[in-house]
């Protein structure tokens, strides 16, 4: 009984001290981003000394020893974060590194997948001071990390000759003041019209539709002759209205100063964005109230979570969305098929100009990395060619971002199509320093005037104060 | 001074040769482990959180005074509100206005209902057990994957609507995407969620009262009713203070149930968007962490003074 009561707080004690020095091991880890862990390399060269000793004297043992401290001391490791579209995009990105390994075994890549609150999380550690050494960077938030310093400029790390093989208008998001790069793109995605065939042919439609007006019309037949809406799109959703009010004839939008509201005050964006906010205004909640099948809904009026929800439940029969809805439709919707039951189009065009956006993520060097040439070989590595063919083309999931690879036989055939599509301006994700601040701003004002909320008016002044408060500190 | 001092310390040694402070070592490493915690990722967080509040940073630059601007941004905002301004040109004040009423709906009706609840699971009644366990269920589920559910339930064509058009025909909203009724979907999930964990509370605090004041009671021929009512209630007071606390506590922070069933920039009309959300967006969204940690200090001055109020007033008359 005694002896059980004594070895009871022995335990107790023991735990306790496992508990804190576990706790103070962590903080003491985290506390080290760079400490070079230096387990591997030794262990190959250890069996090089050992064969050595059985064959020949002492002095050569001291030769391989010092050999063995060079070795250690070259060993490099960066830290990758990334997000994940996936199971197979994490499983690829360990192939992609392994291959990498393998060429370079001198550099060690940690690969760390943050899949939520991806720039919440990097700023959150740029914040600590213990930033990863390469990450994903979305071009909405390029700006900031330019201006703040954080990054490295990839231009002086690599060779001109690579740099040329990307595509001029996705390194437009990254250049910084002084014309360097800070960025390069690892895949790129962008704006088209999805449609359904087979409520097309229900409705007595032999094309898809080639204006905005267009679209709209052939929205009404369809909601008229079939009993589904014509059309999904968000409510609110700036960047998607964007390409409406660029082929009006709206100047390119950027915003850095206060003076930039004007831009809402440009007659082509007050035209459009009456007609986008009407869209749903009347495609949906005026025909609600005459009783009749709304031709305009959102996905969330359909029981969907997002436009690729509600395009593959077919319960519309057109929406206008990106080459991530590619993958999406063949892994959630197998039986709807790519050419027989659906088939994309270009984005329709305005009176002036064809328009489409494009969203594109970079990978990143962080400024205060102390490795920028081994981080550098491994951007290299995973955007070039061979790294693209792995990680882009075969997965599917976007568009490569460097030239040469449109014809690649395992390129998607939905893919290669959005390619061949031609457009008189192809607009980046990107309209000054708080993109994605003012993407948000803007459209709670839209949804608020697509429910009727507001006036179209109020909104289009709402969205000016918007903009002048945002940058008039 | 000298020999009390001496005193002192001849004092701890005893304590320390005593059998006792072998125990009160262990106590204070085990302690220790939980107060080193609480110390970083509590008090020092909590502590950093005021000191950033006079800060204008970006996370990635360094940092730079502005002393009272960035409560200054509230003020404007508040003073907007209050003028009429539309929800998204008054975040915070929508976030204030909102978490007001939901707290003023959810704190009463979840201590009623976890009392009713109690009083229910108290009873010598066959198959108590598995009340008692189904309530406590949502308790121990993520509000998260409870949110979810719900929002299902909720749909136009729902299970909830569906049920609804018994009780009350051609009452049929859409619940998540009409502004008149998110906030009031949003309190229900929340009531639902709770009132089984202070359920637990009260019964604890009913276990525990004489049962010979219910048999005087009896004698004199009050019903169950009255019992509740003239006994049960009065002597949990302290237990309803405390419970009405917490509940205060937990819906003036609220942000899971309105991130998941509204969205971050709180659904439509704004209906949904809470303080809390919020300073999330303020601090992630629009990167101002100085003003999202002052916007902090407001929530908890708020949570500070409505709770040491109410406790003021009413734990002297539990006493």
């Amino acid at each position: 009984m005694k002896y059980s009561k004594a070895l009871e707080k022995t335990t107790s004690l023991v735990i306790a001290l496992i508990l804190i020095i576990a706790i103070i091991a962590a903080a003491w880890y985290a506390m080290q981003p760079a400490a070079p862990p230096t387990t591997p390399t030794p262990t190959t060269v250890t069996t090089t000394v050992a064969t050595t000793v059985t064959q020949a004297t002492t002095v050569a043992t001291t030769v391989v020893q010092t050999e063995t401290t060079t070795a250690v001391v070259e060993k490099v490791y960066i830290r990758f974060a990334g997000w994940s579209a996936g199971e197979t995009e994490m499983k690829n990105y360990e192939k992609i590194i392994k291959m990498f390994e393998e060429k370079y075994p001198n550099i060690a890549v940690k690969y760390e997948v943050i899949t939520q609150m991806f720039h919440e999380n990097i700023l959150a550690s740029f914040g600590a001071g213990v930033a990863p050494d390469v990450f994903y960077l979305d071009s909405a938030w390029a700006p900031i990390f330019i201006e703040k310093g954080a990054l490295y400029p990839i231009s002086d790390l690599v060779s001109q000759d690579f740099m040329n093989q990307f595509y001029d208008f996705l390194l437009e998001p990254f250049k910084g003041p002084n014309g360097k790069i800070y960025g390069l793109p690892k895949d790129w995605s962008m704006l088209m019209l999805f449609y359904n065939k087979k409520l097309f042919e229900q409705a007595g439609l032999t094309k898809p539709p080639d204006t905005w007006e267009e679209l709209e019309e052939y929205a009404k037949i369809i909601a008229d002759k079939t009993g589904k809406p014509g059309l999904a799109i968000y409510l609110g959703g700036f960047n998607r209205y964007m390409p409406v009010a660029l082929s009006y004839g709206a100047p390119k939008p950027w915003f850095d100063d206060p003076s930039d509201a004007s831009w809402f005050d440009d007659p082509a964006v007050k035209k459009t964005m009456e007609w986008y906010i009407n869209l749903y205004l009347k495609g949906k909640i005026e025909r609600e109230k005459q009783g009749l099948t709304p031709y305009v809904v959102a996905p969330q009026d359909v029981g969907a979570g997002w436009l690729g929800d509600a395009f593959g439940k077919q319960e519309v029969a057109m929406v206008i969305s990106g080459n991530w809805m590619i993958p999406f439709l063949a892994d959630q919707f197998p039986d709807f098929k790519f050419g027989e039951d659906w088939d994309i189009a270009p984005v329709p065009r305005g009176p002036e100009k064809r328009v489409t956006m494009a969203y594109t993520v970079a990978l990143a060097i962080n400024a205060k990395t102390e490795h920028p040439d081994a981080a550098a070989k491994f951007v290299e590595f995973v955007l070039g060619p061979e790294g693209q063919k792995e990680l882009v083309v075969k997965m599917g999931h976007t568009l490569p971002s460097i030239k040469g690879l449109e014809n690649d036989p395992n390129m998607w055939p939905q893919h290669r199509k959005s390619l061949s599509f031609k457009y008189d301006l192809v607009q980046i994700f990107l309209w000054g320093p708080k993109s994605g601040e003012l993407e948000g701003k803007i459209s709670d004002i839209m949804a608020s005037a697509m429910r009727g909320e507001i006036s179209i008016d109020e909104a289009l002044n709402a969205m000016k104060q918007t903009v002048e408060e945002m940058f008039s500190e | 001074m000298s020999k009390s001092h001496l005193f002192l310390s001849q004092k701890i040694k005893s304590l320390l040769e005593k059998r006792k402070s072998r125990e009160a070592l262990e106590a204070l490493v085990l302690i220790s482990v939980v107060t080193c915690l609480n110390m970083v990722f509590g008090y020092f967080a909590a502590a950093f959180a005021f000191y950033l509040s006079f800060f204008k940073w970006d996370y990635i630059g360094s940092m730079e005074f502005v002393g009272l601007k960035n409560f200054m941004v509230i003020f404007e905002d508040l003073w907007r509100g209050i003028n009429g301004a539309y929800f998204f040109q008054a975040p915070f004040y929508t976030g204030l206005k909102n978490i007001l009423l939901y707290t003023a709906i959810v704190v009463p009706t979840q201590t009623v209902l976890a009392m009713i609840l109690a009083a229910f699971a108290n009873q010598k009644i066959k198959g108590v057990q598995f009340y008692k366990v189904s309530y406590f269920l949502p308790a121990v589920t993520s509000p998260v994957i409870i949110a979810l559910i719900f929002i299902w339930l909720f749909m136009k064509q729902g299970f909830i609507n569906y049920m609804l058009q018994f009780v009350a025909p051609g009452f049929a909203p859409d619940w998540i995407n009409d502004k008149n009724y998110l906030l009031y979907a949003i309190a229900l999930v929340a009531i639902w969620g709770t009132s089984g964990h202070f359920m637990v509370s009260f019964l604890a605090a009913m276990q525990s009262i004489p049962r010979d004041i219910y048999e005087a009671a009896m004698l004199e021929g009050a019903g169950p009713i009255r019992r509740f009512i003239y006994i049960t209630v009065p002597m949990l007071k302290p237990m309803i203070v405390y419970v009405v606390v917490l509940g205060l506590i937990g819906a003036l922070q609220m942000f899971d149930l309105a991130w998941v069933m509204a969205g971050s920039r709180g659904g439509p009309g704004g209906a949904g968007y809470t303080m809390a959300l919020d300073i999330y967006n303020e601090a992630f969204i629009n990167l101002r962490p100085g003003v999202a940690a002052a916007k902090s200090i407001f929530l908890f001055v708020l949570i500070f003074s409505i709770t040491y109020v109410f406790q003021k007033k009413y734990k002297v008359m539990a006493r």
